[in-house]
């Protein structure tokens, strides 16, 4: 047998219907005006102080390591995350065009720190060793070399770890030492042949463009963060663009011995520039490796990146 | 509880045919533990799935972009993370409520007018709370997998690889829910979820507890804390997700030996709460 829902008296709906009306008119009230305050707040609040901001990390990494009941892999992330988000606020913040090899000028006083803690979290966590050796030399050398020696004392067999710590001794231009962590790599098993030949190549020509162009083509082609990966890139870009305004140069240079000056415009050397195998424009600009059109330094014969250019200068 | 034991009670021995002590003790088990699991079922335990499932699908599209390409490894780290927090939760804010809300509904005593050892009661109630944290279990193992094939555009080894982890996972909350079963069998929920909380954490700071008693100088601190270690079950045996980020497998003896001393500590645990739960006097 169907019941009857009861019928509530006429006063009684409408007292019914004006509290419903009343309560969702004071929640839709109250959330508009805790919207509007929120917004106040955010636009009032005071700048951040540096000081705080910077303050050093209270917890060593091993002390997070055990207070993680066994989430040290899910805390090594967060900093990991936090360390990323550390440099790219910064570099946001910074005015200048900065390479991220080269952010001494940011003050990142807490890289060190928070790249240690995430490594002492996860000593497997490769990453954090290639973001500290492309990033950290810049801002604290010694720190970057301690956090891949502390990465190999827990990975012995991580071949790559010696590949980071090669590229910290080549940046410092001590090709011995390089020399010796590329050989050190090389010899554990599923070292990449390449190791060996780094390790001689590095002893006869540390300083070179060559050598540099195969670092940084090693760097891009196994860098698993993205950063990393694009400043690898950069820097082959700018090597390529090395190469060919040293070509120019030599272009310009013998333009000037023949027709006794420089020339006014590129239009007048783009057989020769066709002739390197460099692209051109429609105004015959032969293009940097980034696809900018090069500057021509009138007067002095001299070849220039475009300030627009994405190779660094 | 009471009605569904009662009506599978008198089903099970008519359909066995023999005496109800004997050959009805697994049976009845059976009955209880499916009935807890319907209960948790009721209780919308298995509610905390779709919070998992909005966590994952949140990781899965956003953390590409502050992870600096790092989706795999994290969302191992926080699906398994995550998988064995809300077993922890369940295990212990179910696992205290299993006895008391019984004894509290009075439901106890129609239970016990039947054939139904305590023993059988408390296990029955164990296995099917590890029956609900094994769906759980199951359920979010199968979320972190389709999350990894999101997140890979296709294959990845890890879908296969992490299930060694979750499978100690779930070992080691089937350990911590016999001890919340314990703490329950004679205490208050609250008091049970605080204990067992301690349990948790100091399971996984046994490692230190034995560093500790072989640093002490004192012979009776030194015995203290080995008797700790031995007695407090160590959980740490149980943490693989980090490994298992890596797409690490633990060795087959190792998983072998670490279920076993599990299933040893629950008969030892579930052993200790009937002895307990049988002296505790209902009238």
């Amino acid at each position: 047998m169907k019941m009857q829902k009861p019928r509530l008296p006429q006063r009684a709906q409408r007292s019914d219907r004006r509290r419903t009306f009343v309560l969702a008119s004071i929640i839709a009230g109250s959330l508009l005006v805790t919207i509007l305050i929120a917004h106040w707040i955010d636009s009032h609040r005071a700048s951040p102080d540096l000081q705080v901001e910077e303050e050093g990390l209270y917890l060593a990494g091993n002390t997070l390591r055990r207070a993680s009941l066994g989430f040290n892999g899910l805390s090594a992330d967060w900093y990991w995350m936090r360390s990323l988000q550390y440099v790219g606020h910064k570099f946001l913040n910074a005015k200048t065009n900065i390479q991220l090899d080269d952010l001494s000028q940011l003050n990142l006083n807490l890289l060190a720190p928070l790249l240690d803690i995430t490594t002492t979290l996860d000593p497997e966590f490769e990453e954090p060793y290639e973001y500290a050796a492309a990033v950290l030399p810049a801002i604290d050398v010694q720190e970057a070399i301690r956090i891949i020696r502390k990465g190999i004392a827990a990975n012995p067999a991580a071949w790559r770890l010696y590949q980071h710590l090669g590229y910290i001794y080549w940046q410092r231009r001590d090709f011995q030492a390089a020399s010796e962590a590329y050989g050190q790599g090389a010899k554990l098993p599923g070292a990449p042949h390449w190791m060996e030949a780094m390790k001689a190549r590095m002893a006869a020509e540390g300083g070179s463009r060559n050598l540099a162009r195969e670092i940084y083509g090693r760097m891009y082609d196994q860098a698993g963060d993205t950063s990393v990966k694009e400043m690898a890139r950069r820097r082959l870009l700018q090597l390529d663009s090395w190469d060919q305004r040293d070509e120019l140069r030599k272009v310009l240079s013998a333009y000037k011995s023949k027709a006794g000056r420089c020339p006014s415009s590129w239009r007048e050397i783009e057989p020769l520039a066709r002739a390197l195998g460099l692209p051109v424009d429609s105004t015959g600009a032969p293009l940097d490796p980034a696809g900018t059109a090069y500057v021509l330094v009138k007067g002095n014969c001299e070849v220039d990146l475009d300030l627009k250019s994405m190779v660094p200068k | 509880m009471a009605n569904g034991l009662l009506k599978s009670d008198h089903a099970g021995t008519q359909r066995t045919g023999e005496s109800p002590h004997l050959s009805g003790t697994p049976l009845r088990i059976c009955f209880i533990a499916r009935n807890t699991f319907r209960e948790a079922v009721r209780d919308r335990v298995l509610y905390n799935l779709v919070l998992f499932v909005l966590i994952l699908t949140a990781v899965a599209i956003f953390v590409g972009e502050l992870s600096g390409g790092q989706e795999r490894k994290i969302i191992v780290d926080l699906g398994l993370s995550a998988m064995l927090l809300f077993g922890v939760f369940i295990a212990i804010f179910v696992g205290v409520g299993l006895v008391y809300k019984e004894i509290e509904r009075r439901t106890i005593y129609a239970i016990f007018a039947k054939p139904v050892g305590r023993g059988d009661f408390l296990i029955g109630k164990y296995l099917g709370l590890c029956l609900t944290l094994l769906v759980n279990v199951m359920v979010m193992g199968a979320g972190v997998s389709a999350a990894l094939l999101y997140v890979n555009r296709g294959w990845d080894p890890l879908v296969l690889r992490i299930w060694a982890a979750i499978l100690l996972i779930y070992v080691e909350l089937a350990i911590l829910t016999s001890v919340a079963l314990l703490f329950s069998s004679f205490s208050s929920p609250a008091l049970s979820a605080l204990l067992t909380f301690f349990i948790f954490i100091i399971g996984h700071f046994s490692a230190d507890l034995k560093g500790l008693s072989n640093s002490m100088s004192s012979s009776a601190a030194r015995w203290l804390f080995s008797a700790l270690y031995y007695l407090v079950p160590n959980l740490a045996n149980y943490s693989f997700i980090t490994p298992a980020a890596h797409g690490h497998i633990p060795n087959l003896s190792y998983v072998f030996a670490a279920v076993l001393y599990a299933m040893l500590y629950v008969v030892v645990i579930l052993a200790t709460a009937t002895l307990i739960f049988s002296r505790r006097n209902f009238k």
